[in-house]
């Protein structure tokens, strides 16, 4: 298990990282979520040693997280990085070994990896030969390759496409059924919602909330309403205190309120309003969460 | 991972990847091309000479074809035997280059101008053994010059192995340099040195680095320096055989040189912003490196022996391209060499500690270029790792 432990960092004048805690246990894979310039990024650099905290501690296993742990780790930082003119095999063999597999281990994990991304024939082309997509998953099999214990990903999904997006969300759900500790950030919230059952949420370096997002969900003060209405006047809200617009297109309201607003009055106002053709009443999305917690 | 290991996959990427692109290759083989050239070109010059030489009547039977059948194995240079009245007229007719030799039997002496030729020698002491060969033996011609040796000759070919040799070091160094910060720039920019860094040291990255691009230099000025030396330590080109040995001091003084200068040229290219280029980035070392090699020329130059030449010989910027010339010149006492291998060697660990603290911290610095001030004090404060990343990650 990862566990970041009061973690303090100040740039100069800017506090990057303030008290900030959570963890990411072995086999989940977490969320990492937050505005930009939260702090995100300086936690995960601080995982690999790259930033160096002020204070606090950074475990792995209940231990310091140190050069030789490290090697057990896989990083992929959010501006990718490889060696455009080297070609991709010997490349995905060089992070391998820099890892810690031997010679004949690593390029046999490199020519794996090359099949299962379906590079296979591409293993001898210079990376800069390959194709955006393509030196993505080339990036993403340098990450892998050594079958780290955690995983750390900055923005994994920025700029893919949608059949990208879901093939890199299913090699992710192996690598934690694999048993590896995920911890990933994104700004897609429905994404992170639809394949993470945990999330870390943090605002100016502090987390502001973590653990599985069905039990935030649970504990949020706020519930959804979706209403979907024909014949009715334009603009119509509902005139129930505790309930607010959060969007609204043809026709189609979803409301905000919290928890103890009945829903029944909204219903009943809605009937009054016009002809209720459906009406959901549940816990918030994420993205309705992560609003409370960041923008109050 | 062991440190050993680390350095090892790190140097032989470089190695591999340099040698990938070819350059390497090319460049040694035109170097290389270029030594034995001048050998074949220095040789075949040498094989078409004549020996013209005076004997005083009367001259002996058979000494022509005597003369001619010693010459043989040494590549069988044209004799013209030249008949003059007497010692006196044949030390003329030398006088006045009419002649290269003048061979007194009377004497047993074989007569230069100014400069014993080694091969003629040989080849007038055969002969004349040869045609006394039913006498008693006979004393070995001596052989001798007119005028006291000039230096001319020897001087010519010093200066030329000091300059060659001296310039040669100069542009290894500053070629495989800008290799070093050339690489450096590119995993900055591209960003791999992020997840290189996630599970490499810095040091253990840069003494890869510097070791893989490093070998291939020294494979490189082995194989020319190498075979310069061998050539002139064999006698192929008209040089002392002591510049072989100059020559080859070369070869280690590129290891102690580039180990110098290439941490520095690492530290550069750390801190360069992502903007510079590599040749941008490497000028503050390279200029330096410049202003080395031509301090010390005008020193060597003015007074090879001189304060100022003697304390550039063991000054470390300069020693690795001073020593070598100067070697050359006029001889190096052997407490110098210690001296200046030593004064190097310290400078190289405080380079290495000091240089190797920028590096780490130029690496992970992203945005406006660092300044060297910067990069120092957070270097001397130790804190390997830490940056700050404007306009990413910090909030």
């Amino acid at each position: 298990m990862l566990t970041l432990s009061h973690a303090n960092k100040h740039f100069g004048a800017v506090r990057a990282l303030d008290d900030c805690s959570f963890a990411v246990e072995r086999g989940r894979m977490v969320g990492f979520l937050g505005p930009n310039g939260a702090g995100k990024t300086t936690a995960m650099r601080a995982i690999f040693g790259l930033v160096e905290l002020d204070s606090g501690v950074i475990l792995w296993d209940e231990q310091p997280v140190g050069p030789t742990p490290r090697l057990r780790f896989g990083y992929m930082p959010e501006e990718r990085g490889l060696y455009p003119r080297m070609p991709v095999r010997d490349q995905l063999a060089y992070f391998g070994s820099l890892h810690g597999l031997d010679d004949r281990s690593a390029r046999v994990a490199a020519d794996e990896w090359l099949d299962r991304l379906d590079l296979a024939g591409r293993g001898d082309a210079r990376l800069e030969e390959l194709s955006h997509g393509n030196q993505q998953r080339a990036q993403l099999a340098a990450t892998l390759l050594h079958q780290p214990e955690l995983l750390v990903l900055d923005e994994p999904f920025a700029g893919l496409d949608l059949i990208a997006v879901k093939a890199l969300a299913e090699i992710l759900r192996g690598e934690a059924a694999r048993g590896a500790a995920v911890l990933f950030s994104s700004h897609q919230l429905d994404l992170v919602e639809d394949i993470c059952e945990d999330v870390a949420i943090i605002d100016h370096g502090r987390v502001v909330a973590t653990g599985a997002v069905a039990s935030l969900k649970r504990v949020s003060r706020r519930r959804q309403i979706e209403v979907q209405l024909e014949n009715a006047r334009p603009g119509w809200l509902p005139d129930v205190a505790g309930v607010e617009l959060s969007t609204r297109s043809n026709g189609r309201l979803r409301l905000l309120a919290s928890r103890d607003v009945d829903p029944q009055r909204v219903l009943i106002e809605a009937k009054r309003a016009g002809d209720v053709v459906a009406f959901t009443y549940g816990p918030p999305s994420l993205a309705d969460i992560f609003l409370e917690l960041v923008v109050g | 991972m062991s440190t050993r290991r680390a350095i090892f996959l790190v140097a032989r990427r470089e190695v591999r990847e340099r040698l990938r692109g070819k350059l390497f290759i090319a460049s040694t083989l035109v170097m290389v091309a270029l030594v034995a050239g001048s050998a074949v070109v220095e040789r075949s010059l040498s094989t078409s000479a004549t020996y013209r030489v005076a004997v005083p009547v009367p001259v002996p039977r058979g000494l022509l074809s005597a003369l001619e059948r010693a010459a043989k194995p040494f590549d069988g240079p044209t004799i013209r035997l030249r008949s003059v009245a007497s010692a006196q007229a044949g030390r003329a007719a030398l006088d006045a280059k009419e002649v290269d030799a003048l061979l007194l039997l009377a004497q047993d002496k074989l007569l230069f101008r100014d400069q014993v030729d080694a091969k003629a020698a040989a080849v007038a002491d055969a002969a004349v053994s040869a045609l006394r060969s039913h006498l008693p033996p006979a004393p070995e011609l001596t052989t001798m010059t007119i005028h006291a040796p000039e230096k001319a000759k020897a001087d010519d070919a010093s200066t030329l192995v000091a300059y060659a040799g001296s310039l040669l070091l100069l542009m290894s160094l500053a070629v495989y340099g800008q290799w070093v910060v050339g690489g450096v720039v590119e995993e900055k920019n591209n960003r791999v040195v992020e997840v290189i860094l996630s599970a490499v040291r810095a040091r253990d990255l840069l003494a890869g680095k510097v070791i893989g691009i490093g070998l291939l230099g020294l494979v490189q000025i082995t194989l020319v320096a190498g075979l310069a030396a061998v050539l002139l330590g064999t006698g192929v080109f008209e040089a002392p055989d002591f510049l072989g040995i100059s020559l080859a001091l070369v070869i280690p003084w590129f290891v102690l040189g580039f180990a110098l200068y290439a941490v520095a040229y690492a530290a550069v290219g750390a801190l360069a912003s992502r903007q510079q280029n590599a040749d941008t980035a490497g000028q503050p070392v390279t200029y330096t490196l410049l202003a080395a090699y031509f301090v010390g020329y005008i020193a060597v130059v003015t007074n090879a022996d001189g304060p100022l030449t003697n304390l550039l010989t063991v000054f470390p910027l300069t020693a690795p391209l001073v020593l070598p010339a100067r070697s050359a010149l006029v001889g190096v006492p052997l407490w110098e060499h210690g001296v200046a291998v030593t004064l190097v060697l310290v400078s190289i660990y405080i380079l290495v500690r000091l240089g190797g603290r920028m590096y780490a911290q130029g690496l992970l610095h992203t945005g406006s270029r660092l300044g060297v001030r910067t990069a120092w004090s957070l270097a001397r404060r130790g804190q390997e790792g830490q940056t700050t990343r404007p306009g990413h990650g910090v909030p």
